[in-house]
């Protein structure tokens, strides 16, 4: 059944694999970072913050993410905008523009999700808002965005495929360029298919792991595993009923 | 007793110490509801000020106003001779260094769930007073033990039961030094046992000459412990004065009313 001198198309399989990686980590740390901000205005006080987050997000979730990409290749390009970014710079701001908008309100529930009673805590110990916010707020924002995050960042290396419209090189394309040239369509595409299972698959096991660890709150930082090891030695007798 | 706390006319200061907590005319309301209306609380150093009264009366209020979580309407409140709050304005520049001198704890604890008990101990003193860490452990440790809890450090809050997370998040509040402890009904969460734990260790806090004040159901407990006890109806103080006056010959029917209606259930524990 497999045909394909598959030898020949190593070095472009390999090219391909590597933009579409390059694309997802890219688009994912900046829908991670926009994605925030739009978490915190909506979940600011003024509404003069609340109502643009709310409508980007309400805006970028109908719309197909194949459009976006078009419109930040080819229409940004035309007539009134005459911007014209670079395969890598449509397709990493494309992705984050459209991933951002899932992952506010991703963010934004965790956010509301943290008991009210820790920033008052917080408060009450004397901590200011930017260090209630850092040590307090976002480490459990976190643990319970983690599940949803790691959904959204498998669905966009899945999604990076759709980049192919605008030739940017990444795995799927090079799968379409082989198989329009072999005709073994069926056959390309099983293997196209089999590469993106094997990076998606372990990727989101390897969140729910790190999900897991985050829930037993395992130290993730060498800084505060070393803290925990001191912090063991001086309470010296056994600790009774530890998670590791 | 030498010095009388409360808001007893100031003829009794000989010494004259300042208040710890000076709370004057202090006026609260919530959408129009007057929860607090025209208070005075005075607390004295190393002394114990219990708070009872009907829930929703204004007690928690009363608290959370001293640390100005919950901001007054109208009053005046000096936390040791600095004036925090007056008329309508908080004055206070620097309300993070106000909260370090004033403890609070609260009735459902709120510990960090995301840090071990150790580190719950840890946070503020890295974090608001930037000591260092092993001086940060080691405080936390020598407090952990205070509250008979060492062999507990390195669990996590859901892994404690309630008293054991109340004696942490006393623990938590005390790694400040502050000034005066605020407990916002601390046992009312807990079972017999738990409550037993955590009075046992505010008990000790008081024999060692710790300020507090204490909104609290537990009559009996306040009876023992307080210097002075404010009876809270309605906004309004009713009654107040030493423990043996007003929880054993109230003189305000509102008073006895509420005692009786509490004694039986209470007779208990």
């Amino acid at each position: 059944m497999f045909k394909v001198d598959w030898a020949q198309y190593a070095p472009d399989l390999l090219s391909g694999l590597k933009n579409t990686l390059i694309y997802t980590a890219l688009g994912f740390a900046g829908a991670a970072v926009l994605g925030l901000l739009l978490a915190l205005m909506r979940t600011s006080k003024t509404r003069l913050l609340r109502w643009p987050a709310g409508a980007y997000t309400e805006v970028f979730k109908n719309i197909p993410l194949i459009v976006i990409i078009y419109m930040g290749y080819y229409g940004l390009a035309g007539d009134p905008f005459d911007i014209n970014l670079g395969v890598m710079q449509a397709a990493v701001l494309s992705l984050a523009i459209f991933y951002a908008a899932y992952l506010s309100e991703i963010f934004r529930a965790a956010l509301v999700g943290v008991h009210s009673g820790q920033r008052e805590a917080a408060q009450a110990l004397g901590l200011n808002r930017m260090t209630t916010f850092g040590s307090v707020i976002f480490p459990q924002g976190v643990r319970l965005a983690l599940a949803g995050t790691n959904t959204m960042a498998v669905d966009m290396l899945k999604s990076s495929s759709l980049l192919v419209i605008i030739s940017a090189g990444e795995l799927f394309q090079v799968g379409k360029s082989a198989s329009s040239a072999t005709f073994r369509t069926m056959e390309v595409m099983l293997v196209i298919a089999a590469i993106y299972f094997a990076m998606c698959y372990p990727l989101s096991q390897g969140l729910l792991w790190l999900e897991r660890r985050m829930h037993d709150g395992a130290p993730l930082s060498p800084r505060r595993a070393r803290r925990l090891r001191k912090a063991r030695a001086m309470l010296g007798v056994a600790q009774v009923g530890v998670a590791s | 007793m030498s010095t009388v706390p409360g808001v007893a006319p100031a003829a009794t200061t000989t010494t004259a110490p300042k208040p710890v907590v000076d709370v004057q005319g202090l006026v609260k309301s919530f959408d129009g509801r007057v929860v607090l209306n025209d208070v005075d609380v005075r607390v004295w150093p190393g002394k114990i000020l219990s708070i009872i009264g009907q829930s929703g009366g204004g007690k928690t209020t009363l608290m959370r106003c001293i640390n100005l979580l919950e901001v007054p309407d109208r009053g005046r409140i000096e936390i040791a001779g600095e004036t925090v709050f007056s008329g309508t304005r908080v004055v206070c520049r620097d309300l993070a260094r106000l909260r370090q001198s004033v403890g609070m704890v609260f009735q459902r604890f709120h510990l960090f769930p995301h840090l071990t008990a150790v580190e719950n101990v840890m946070l503020a003193q890295m974090k608001a007073r930037r000591a260092g860490e092993d001086q940060a452990l080691e405080n936390a440790v020598r407090l952990l033990r205070r509250v008979h809890l060492a062999h507990r450090g390195l669990a996590f809050p859901e892994q404690m039961s309630g008293g054991e997370q109340q004696r942490v998040a006393i623990a938590r509040a005390l790694a400040l030094q502050p000034k005066v402890l605020l407990f916002d009904e601390p046992t009312s969460a807990l079972d017999p046992e738990s409550t037993r734990e955590v009075l046992r260790v505010m008990r000790e806090l008081a024999d060692d000459g710790m300020t507090m004040i204490i909104v609290t159901h537990e009559v009996p407990f306040a009876r023992r412990i307080s210097d002075w006890v404010v009876f809270v109806d309605g906004g309004v103080i009713v009654e107040q004065g030493p423990p043996a006056d007003v929880l054993d010959r109230p003189a305000e029917a509102r008073t006895k009313a509420f005692l009786t209606a509490f004694d039986e259930p209470a007779a208990a524990s």
